[in-house]
Order: structure tokens, then sequence, then C-alpha cells
């Protein structure tokens, strides 16, 4: 069976060392006390022996890489033996940037850890994951099992590295934001991300309440997003338009629903607004598209995948109503609310946060007049829903009043001017001002 | 220390002597002759028949022992066989005239003397008496199982063959045994003939029998108190506290019963068959020269000592007579040195190489068995054929009783698979019985003029007041007065309930616990007891057994080992030795010291966990003092009541609402959750609690860690259910107090919970105890005793590690912890 030799610690504040050179390659015989590599800390160098014996299977870092301390660097055992598992590199393991995140509960459990101190043997770890997870808490392993997570990602930061509940709660979520992020990237089509995630508990535990000011670190979904809207300012050419319409249409409308049959009762205003996007978008093209390539190429879409702004305790969240210009009022509205339950309950598959051609972020409960959305790259239009408020105009039977709603349509300028974005934006003001015949259908 | 009494300088400078009066030694010479108008022919007979009985019984278990068969039925039991043979007329001489509510203590070799005292109240008593007593005892269980093989011709017959059957059942560890099996030979007794136990602890009766005899003088019972033990026991310090104890000064100068005649009505027998086991008492191993000189050395009447000659049981029923009319004149107690002979070895793997072949052939010569026949029949009470008539009929009726106690069928084992809470359930007697006293309790005063009740009446029951502020000290109702309060209200409803220690009556005990106590009760329920740790338990022990409520106290905790036999062979076992039958209605006070150093500051609660039939508790606060306490009054079963002087001026500071005035019960087994938290389970025991507070405190506004703290103070029993339940929620468990932590209870509760909650855990029980090593003096308390840090340190280093904390005693490493352990430190 084969067996990992760790990255040693070779002092008490140490937590990472850089290799230098490896003195073994892959397929080479090695035996217990064989040199592996030379590698050093910011004080001084030293060289790994190995702790197991057998074949040198895999190299999990190369020359000059830093690896963290007591973290496989390689593989021994019987030739043939599949390692994947035991890569710490490979999928599913926990990336430097989240156990970084932990640094001061990994010094602290070097504190604990004294008696290896100014000591550089290797450790060797068993390569079965059952095995390593022998070092947590009976507690740590029912929590896990729980909540669906292999406890041998978890970092441990109990008593001399065992992993203790802690862990896999930290694991947990990690694995939860880890969903979100690939579904976020695993494609060229980026959604905007949450806003504000809920800080984790022992940050609020550790907080000094006695004084003015409070630094905490951004959880990662808050790095995610922080990182994807600075790119998307800084790699658009973004303007927004202001419209505004005569709201009474939807509003009688929505008044006639809620009246009526139970089924059709929860239609709301935003959902009238998607469905009109819905049906507006085919027309203008341009604005249902990707700027991609570099921004050399466009692609125009033939159906509308539409990004519905959905807020969460998470955070906002965006699923795609795909196909949605082939989609009923009541369909798109139904699937709309079947999606954000979804986000709420954070079980949205992350197939459903992707693939968006346009997007609608709608802020109009919140009282919000108007505002600039942000782009979601590499997308090239999105519009801002904003409330209804009552404006006066001329009439024929002189100054009325009437209910107007606002909508903020934010383009990127490489791909489109200013006109024909204008031009789609009011003709999907006047297809919401005559709703009753988009209802009506082509 | 009463000040009634002045010492006075110039009355200890004067000259004089100490003047000694002789000892009789063998003052009876007369012969069988010369009694004939003293002893009827029946009666000599009778002592005859007795001597067969006894020495029959004995060579029965002799051939059983030797060689599996006795008058060709094959039997045999793996227990021991403390044989007496040769000793049989002095123990029918000691019977002859004593008394059913005559109580007799034994020792490891007393059959005889059982079935001597038992056979002298078969004669005794009339027939009706006899066959309740029979029908009665165990529920019948033995008398039913020897009617289902016997037809007796007469009630006495009956009740003789039941004596020997029952005896004879209890050694073979039957359930139709006097103790259903479980006492077995150096345990028997029979209590409805006044035979209390025997015991296999060399001088254990010592003190129990003057307890015994301190119950009979308390409690105006009839009767005296018979200490048979041997010459050996001599060594025994007990012993010689039992001595002193019988015959303290106060039982004349002090003590207000009306007596004021002399000390307890006991006599100590000294069975002195010149060996203790091997050793040769007289001459070798004992400086006495003759036994009975050491009555000299106790008290003024050198406790009426005697020599002698056991060989002729008149010569012993003569003495007695004497002593018992001493007794009755209340100028007990007695020592007496009965010279005896042992022909047997010490058990049947005796090789007798401390004894030439010379010797035993003399003794074997003036054997009782033949000499005093010969008496007889040479004063005509009967010709020798009568005698060998007799002795047939012994050796048929032990022979039959051999048969029916072999019998697995007529007298079955204890079923200990199809019942196998079969000894469980005479562990602990749990009975509620508000008095063992059949009187009205003496007291001197009505109670609410008594000086410490008034002074309560004017104390704050919780420790704060109601805008949260500290009461002071003086005004706060605290474990003192939680203690003394239930005591006070029981000496009101059980008459039967004394106490004793030393200093508790001028001083109050030590620590001021009994203050004004001597002012509400008169001296026979309160009293100074000498600095005799083991008399103190020992005494206890016999007085419960025999049926009274008692509290005594040990002044620091580290003095058990005084009291080591008291406390851990006799208070915990008698209960269950018994069948159940008897009562341990005694509860031991001892109390933890905290500044004296390493002989006065040991918390030693896992000795007296350890030993099997003790109930130990150890309340923190005044709320648990005063319903513990309350409980054990009400119960009928042994307690050691751990107290700690830390904190004995500690109000109640958490049970809301402070501690009732009015009497309630904390049952034994419950814990005390005082805080309660999320993240980390503190159990503590003993004083330690309040450090486990502060350590909350500072876990909850540093680290953001909320603890839940749970004292435990009832140890055994325990019901874990609270615990585990804590330890689920929390995953998290420290259990800390002041006890050394290597081999402490502590770590019973760790290895339970392991067990119990092993899925739930976050990281391993720990253990925080004092260090494995002396008390150092108490200026360097924090380096010894658990302290707050040292369970944020145990917490932090091996369960969860808090962000930011810098150990402050590194004590919990794995490392350290087991280079400790490779040290023994």
């Amino acid at each position: 069976m084969a067996e990992t030799v760790l990255m040693p610690k070779s002092g008490i504040s140490v937590e990472s060392c850089i290799i230098g050179n490896w003195k073994k390659k892959v397929g080479d015989e090695v035996k217990i006390g064989d040199i592996l590599f030379d590698y050093e800390t910011d004080k001084a160098s030293f060289e790994c022996e190995s702790t197991a014996e057998g074949v040198l299977l895999e190299i999990f870092f190369g020359d000059g890489d830093e690896v963290e301390v007591l973290k496989p660097v390689c593989a021994v055992g019987a030739a043939g033996e599949d390692v994947k598992a035991l890569n710490p590199t490979s999928a599913g393991t926990i990336s430097v940037s989240e156990t970084s995140t932990s640094d001061e509960e990994a010094t602290k459990t070097d504190l604990n850890a004294s008696e290896s101190e100014n000591t550089a043997t290797c450790e060797a770890t068993s390569g079965k994951k059952e095995e390593s997870s022998a070092k947590a808490s009976p507690k740590a392993k029912n929590l896990a099992e729980k909540l669906g997570v292999n406890i041998a990602d978890a970092t441990g930061t109990g008593p001399e590295g065992r992993v203790i509940a802690r862990d896999v709660e930290t694991l947990a979520k990690a694995a939860f934001d880890s969903k979100y992020e690939a579904a976020t990237k695993s494609t060229d089509i980026a959604t905007s991300g949450a806003v504000l995630g809920k800080s984790s508990e022992v940050s609020e535990k550790e907080t000094d309440l006695g004084e003015a000011y409070t630094d905490e670190k951004l959880t990662k979904i808050r790095s995610v997003i922080a990182s994807a809207m600075i790119n998307s300012l800084q790699s658009a050419a973004q303007l927004t338009n202001h419209h505004s319409f005569d709201a009474s249409a939807i509003l009688a409308y929505r008044k006639l629903l809620k009246a009526g049959d139970e089924n059709y009762s929860g239609i709301s205003l935003g959902d009238m607004v998607l469905f009109a996007v819905s049906r507006t978008l085919p027309d203008f093209p341009y604005l249902n598209a990707l700027l991609i390539d570099e921004g050399k190429v466009i692609r125009t879409y033939k159906n509308v995948n539409l990004g519905v702004a959905v807020d969460t305790p998470r955070g906002l969240m965006v699923p795609t109503v795909f196909d949605a210009n082939l989609k009923s009022l009541k369909e798109i509205s139904d699937e709309v609310k079947a999606l954000a339950s979804a986000c709420r309950a954070g079980n949205i598959s992350p197939d459903l946060l992707q693939g968006g051609t346009f997007t609608v972020s709608n802020l109009g409960t919140t009282g919000v007049e108007v505002f600039t959305p942000i782009l979601n790259p590499p997308q090239v239009g999105i519009l801002g829903v904003a409330g209804v408020v009552n404006r006066v105009r001329e009439g024929a039977n002189g100054i009325e009043v009437y209910p107007a709603m606002g909508l903020s349509l934010t383009y990127d300028h490489r791909a489109v001017d200013g006109a024909p974005a204008s031009r789609f934006a009011q003709a999907l003001a006047k297809n919401l001002e005559q709703f009753t015949l988009i209802l009506a259908g082509k | 220390m009463p000040d009634t009494m002045f010492i006075h300088p110039d009355t200890l400078k004067e000259k004089g002597a100490i003047h000694f009066t002789d000892i009789p030694v063998n003052a009876y010479q007369k012969t069988v002759k010369e009694e004939r108008k003293n002893y009827s022919d029946d009666d000599l007979k009778r002592i005859y028949r007795d001597i067969t009985i006894l020495r029959a019984f004995e060579s029965m278990l002799n051939q059983i022992k030797t060689q599996g068969v006795y008058n060709g039925i094959e039997t045999t039991y793996p227990g021991p066989a403390h044989l007496s043979l040769g000793q049989e007329s002095a123990a029918v001489g000691q019977a002859y005239l004593l008394d059913t509510h005559d109580v007799m203590f034994g020792s490891h070799r007393s059959h005889s003397e059982i079935l001597a005292k038992s056979l002298s109240a078969i004669n005794k008593l009339d027939d009706s008496t006899l066959y309740d007593i029979m029908s009665s005892f165990m529920g019948g269980k033995t008398l039913k199982a020897l009617e289902s093989v016997y037809k007796a011709k007469d009630t006495k017959d009956l009740a003789i063959h039941f004596l020997l059957y029952g005896t004879l059942s209890e050694i073979f560890a039957r359930e139709t045994g006097f103790h259903r099996g479980m006492g077995g030979s150096m345990h028997a007794f029979f209590l409805p003939f006044g035979v209390y136990p025997n015991n296999a602890i060399v001088g254990g009766s010592g003190t129990i029998a003057a307890g015994g005899a301190l119950y009979k003088r308390v409690n105006h019972k009839d009767g005296l108190v018979i200490c048979n033990i041997g010459d050996g026991s001599l060594g025994c310090g007990p012993v010689w506290e039992a001595l002193n104890f019988a015959a303290m000064g106060q039982y004349k100068t002090l003590w207000e019963d009306g007596n004021n005649a002399g000390g307890l009505p006991i006599i100590f027998n000294i069975f002195n068959n010149g060996y203790g086991m091997g050793g040769q008492t007289s001459g070798e191993t004992m400086a006495y020269d003759m036994l009975a000189r050491i009555g000299a050395g106790v008290e003024p009447s050198q406790m009426h000592a005697e020599r002698v000659w056991g060989h002729n049981p008149l010569a012993v029923i003569d003495v007695y007579r004497r002593k018992k009319e001493l007794l009755a004149k209340k100028e007990g107690p007695i020592f007496l040195d009965v010279l005896t002979y042992r022909l047997s070895g010490h058990s049947t793997s005796d090789q007798n190489a401390y004894r030439s072949k010379e010797e035993l052939e003399e003794w074997a010569n003036a054997d009782p068995v033949l000499t005093f026949r010969k008496e007889l029949v040479d004063a005509k009470v009967a010709p020798d054929s009568f005698f060998d008539e007799m002795w047939n009929e012994t050796n048929e009726r032990m022979t039959r009783v051999c048969a029916w106690a072999s019998d697995k069928e007529t007298s079955p084992y204890a079923d200990f698979v199809n019942d196998p809470g079969f000894v469980e359930r005479t562990m602990f007697s749990e009975e509620k019985v508000a008095s063992y006293g059949s009187e009205k309790p003496e007291v001197l005063i009505k109670k609410e003029d008594c000086s410490r009740v008034k002074q309560i009446e004017g104390k704050s029951r919780f420790a704060f007041d109601k805008d949260g502020k500290a009461v002071s000290k003086m005004k706060t109702y605290n474990i003192r007065d939680a203690i003394f309060e239930p005591m006070l209200d029981k000496f009101y409803e059980d008459s039967s309930l004394i106490t004793y220690g030393e200093d508790v009556r001028d001083w109050g005990g030590a620590f001021a616990v009994y203050r004004g106590l001597k002012e509400v009760l008169p001296h026979n329920r309160l009293f100074n007891a000498p600095i005799s740790e083991a008399a103190i338990v020992g005494t206890g022990v016999g007085y419960a057994l025999c049926g009274g409520r008692a509290v005594v106290e040990l002044m620091y905790c580290d003095f058990i080992g005084r009291a080591g036999d008291e406390v851990f062979n006799q208070m915990s076992k008698w209960q269950a030795m018994s069948a159940g039958i008897l009562k341990m209605p005694l509860i031991l006070r001892v109390s933890v010291g905290a500044k004296y150093g390493a002989q006065h500051s040991q918390d030693w609660t896992a000795l007296c966990a350890h030993i099997p039939g003790l109930k130990v508790c150890f309340p923190a606060t005044p709320y648990e003092a005063k319903g513990l306490m309350t409980t054990a009054l009400n119960g009928s079963d042994p307690v050691v009541f751990f107290e700690s002087q830390r904190i004995y001026d500690k109000g109640e500071e958490f049970n809301e609402g402070g501690v009732p005035k009015e009497s309630y019960e904390i049952a034994f087994g419950d814990v005390n959750t005082v805080r309660t938290g999320q993240d980390v389970t503190i159990l503590t025991i003993g004083a330690t609690l309040y450090k486990a507070i502060e350590a909350a405190k500072i876990l909850e506004e540093k680290y953001g860690v909320s603890a839940e703290v749970i004292n435990l103070h009832s140890l055994v029993p325990l019901d874990y259910t609270k615990i585990i339940e804590s330890v689920k929620k929390t995953g998290r468990v420290v259990i800390a107090g002041d006890a050394c932590a290597r081999g402490s209870f502590m770590n019973e509760v760790a290895r339970n919970i392991t067990e119990l909650a092993f899925d739930h855990l976050d990281g391993p029980p720990v253990v925080v105890g004092a260090q494995n090593w002396i008390t150092p003096p108490f200026e360097f308390d924090e380096f010894f005793f658990p302290q707050a840090g040292w369970i944020i340190d145990a917490i932090h280093e091996k369960i969860l590690p808090l962000k930011g904390h810098t150990p402050t005693v590194n004590n919990f490493l794995s490392a350290e912890q087991l280079r400790r352990a490779k040290l023994g430190v």
C-alpha cells in the first residue's frame, strides 16, 4: 500500500518550505532514510529523508515549489499502484488559499507539537483515506457523515493536528463555496455572484467588542464576488441608460390575476418584466449576446437564457431561466419561484447558475428609483428594474398622474452603441405598456 | 478539654506512685465434685454435650478440607477452615450464662463460639419463641430446607439441627446458609441468638464490639457485649484503641446518663491459645509475658482483668458469673485472658513448624474432651458409656447435617446465572428510616433556644442580596450551617443518633461545624473521642449494626489511613456479607484540608469510591451539603461524607432562592448543573467547582467558548444521565478536582464518558487533577492544585485549541504526560 512522505516541519514557526532539487525521480527505488530532495526554510537548508520504502510513484510538487509543512510531497509504494487519491493538489482537496485562512489555528497547533521542534525527520502517513481520518475526533467523523463531506479533506486544527468538529464545519462551508466557485468558473459564461456572505461563527466570536472597528477577512464567496466585480468594471466599457414606462397595464393585469384563479395569483410584476424581456430581446440579438475571445467576437443567441437575480441569506444569486422566450408567463413565474427557493435552501444545482445570455436584476421592491447594474462579463447587457413611482404627464384631459416604473439598462459599449441599446429599452417599455399584446403572442 | 475539669499544676507535681492490685491467675480451683451442688446433672451433661457438638463440627470440617469426605459423604468446599479444636470448653463456659440479648462478636476462628452461644440460647428460649425465630429467619428459607429432609423429635432438637445446618450451609456458600452463603466460615453469625458477626480481620471485632457496647449504654439496652478476639490481636493498634475507648475517663467524669460508674458494658474476652498464626505470643511476638497484665495498663480498675484456665468450662463459667455482676453494677469494661490451646493448625495447610511434637502431645493429653469427661465420670454425673452414647448421637447428627448441606438440591448455591443481581441487591439497603431510636430523644434545651439556631436565623441563605451584591461572610448561611442544620433536626427526631470524633464537643469540631451543639446534647450523644481513628470508625460500625444511627468524624481526610480497615473492610462490607440482614446507617464525615501540608491536604475520594459498599459524596455548596446530609441521615447505608476546608464558609451562589429552611433531600447519584453552556462541559469534584466557574467566565469572555459546569456531589452512586447528555451536547469534557490525578475518581468518570459518549466526543475527556506529588506548603498551592488556568490549558492543549491562548503551565502535552508517567510523578 502506497504511503506519502510529508514535507517535514523544521521548526516551531515554519509553515511552509521551498523544495530545492529532487534527488530521486519517479520510478526510482527508495529506502527509508534515502535523501529525496533538499528544501529550505527562511532560515536554513535541510534534506528530506524518505520515511517509506518502495518505488517513488509520484512527485506532487516539483523543484522550486513552496509546500506547506506536513503536506504530502510524494507517494512511495509498489510499482503500478494508483496514488491519485494521495495527491494533495488534485481536485477535491483544499486549495492553498483556503488553508491559509486558518493559518493562525495552524500556528497554535504547532505550539502543541513542541516536541518536534528543531527536528527535521519526515513523517509518513498511510495513503488510505480511512486511516488518515483516524486522526479525527468521533464527533468530527459523525458530523462529516451528516454534512456529506469527506473528512479526509478536512484540515485538522485540533491538538496534534486532529480533525475536530470545527474543521468539518469549515470544510462543509468551503465545499459549498467551492461548488459555487466551480459553477462560476467552469464555463465562459460568468454569472454575478452573491453579496455579503454570512461571516463564520468562529470569526464572530473572535471579534473584540471593545474595539472601535472590526477586521474580518472576506469569506471565500465574498472574495470570488469581489474579483468578479472588479474584473467586470475593468474589462468592459459599461454605461447605463435610464428609461421609464407607464406601469398601468401591468398593474391592472396584476390586479386581475390576483383576484382570479389562485394558480395565477402568484405572478408578480417582476415576472411580467422577465416575460417582456424574453419577448423583446429576440428582436435585438446584439443585446442577447456575449462578447468573447478577448472582445474580438460577439456571439449572439437565438434563444433567451435569462439570468435572474435572487436575494438569499447567503447573498445574491443568479440562476438561469433557459429558453425563456419559449416559455409562457406562468411557466417563467413558476420556474423563477422554484429557482429562488433552491437558491435560498442552498441546494441549487451549479448547472443552473450558469449559461445566461442576459441578466435582469430587480431591486423594485426595495424602493430603488434608479441604479447602475454591473455587467456579468461576457454578457453584453443587464437590465435593472426599479420600483413604481407616481409621476405626472400631460394627457388628453390635462395633467394626469400615472404609475411609472424605471428600467436601467447597462450595456458594453464595445459591443453596442447607445442608440441601438436605447431602441431595445424603448421597445421593451412599449411592450410593457401594451402587455396584453405580447401576451397574445406573435 | 472540658472546662469543668481543672488541671492544677500543684496536683500534678506532687510525689507519689501508681498502685496496681494483683491480677488473679487461675483463681478458680474447684473440682466437679465440689460444684455438684451448683449444677444439676443435666447442666453438666449439657455442658459436655455442647463440647461434643463443637468438637464434632470442626472435626467434620477438618476431614472435609483434608480428605474430601466425612463419614462416607464425599464433599468439599474451597473456602477457609480456621479451626479451634481444643478450645471448645472455653467457648461453652463463656456461653453458659449468656442470654440472647447479650451480644457476641468474634474472630476468624469462631465456629465454636457461635455454636456455643447459640446452643446456650436454644436451651434458654421457650419452644414457641424458638420456632418463631427459625420460621421467620430469611423468610423461613433455611427452616423449610431442613424440614424437607428432617422430622425432628422436638423443637429443641429441630433448633440444634437448624443451627448446625444453617452454619454449615453458610460455610458451604449455600443459599440456605444463615447469610445465603455470602458470609462464609469467617463471617458467620446469627443475630436472633445474640451472635453478631465474627470477623476475618484479626482484631477487627475490637472496635466494633466496643461500638456495640456504646449502643447498649446510650440506648439503655439490656445485656452486655462480648468481644472474642485472640491473643494475636493484642498486637493490633485498633484493639488497643478499642480497650481505651471502652474505658474512657469521661464515662465516669462527664456523662450525665446517671450511671456514673464505669465504662462500657463489654467483656474483652481474649481466647489465649498461645499463637498468632505461628507466632508465639508470650515470649516471642508480644511483651506482656502474661496477657492479663494489659488490663492494668488501661485504667485504674485494671479492667478487672483475670487470667482463667479455659480448659475447665466451670472455671470460665465462674469468672463470667462474677464479671456479669460487675457489669450489672456498670463497672465495665472487663478484660479476660482465657487460656486455651489450639490442637489443630491455624488452617488446614498448617505444617505446625512452630511447635514441637512433644508440646502437641502434652496438650492432647490435657484436652478437655478427655479430662472434663473423666471428671464427670469420676464425679458420678454419668457412667462413661453414657458419653459414648452422647458421642454417637452427636456424630450421627453431624453426618445428617453434612449430607443435607452437601446436597445441591436441598442446599442450592445462589443462582448467579438466572439471578445475576443476587449480590447487587444487598450492596446497599436503600431504606428510608426517620428514626432508629425507640425513646424520646435526650436533649438539654429546646431547639429554638440553641444559640447557633438563633445565629443561623439571622443569616442570608443566599450568597448575594437582591441587588446581586455579595452578602458579608459573617451574615451568610454557609456549608458549616448546612451540615449542622439537618443534623440538629435529626437529633430531635432520632433518639439513637449520636455523633463523636476528635474535639467535636467543646471545640465544636476543629472547623466549628458543631458550634453550639453542646448546648443541646448530653455527653452520651455528643462526645470527644480519643485520637483513635480506628476506634472512631470501628465503634461507629458496631453502633450502627447493633441498631443505632451515628455520625462520626475524622478531622482530616488524610486520617482515613488510620482507620483503613474500619472504613474499607467493616463499614463497607457488612450489609452485603450479611445478605442484607445488617444495616449500616453510619455517616463518616471527613474533611479535605488546605493549608497544613502533605499529610493534611489530600482528597482521598478515590480510595473510598473504589471500595464496594460505601456511598461517597462531596458537597461543594450549602444547598448540596444540606440536601445530601439530610438524605444520608434518613437512609440506612454507610456514607463517607467529604467536606472541603477551603469552602466551609461559602454561601449558596447557585441555587435560586438559596438554601431552603425546610428539610429537603438530594438524591445520591444526582449531579448539580450550576452553569449551562454549549461548547465544553467541566465536571468538578469538591472545591474545584469554584475554579471551574472562574475558568468558565474566562472562556466565555476571552475565547467565546461557552462552558457548562456540573458539580459531581455524589461519586457513589453516580447517575451518568445528565453528564452524558451534557457531553453529547458539547462534545468536550474536562473533569477537575483536588485529588492527585493518578488513580483518581476523575479518571473513573473519564473512562465511563469515553465508553458511553465516544461517538459524540470531539476530543478525549481530560482530567485536571492535582500533581502526583506531596502537597507542598500553602504558599505553592497554585503549582499543585488545579487552577482556572489549568482547566483552560487542558482544553487548549488536548481538546480545542483556543485562538490567542498561551498555556500557563504546559501541563497537558502528551510528551509531558508520558514523561511524568514514566517517572511516576
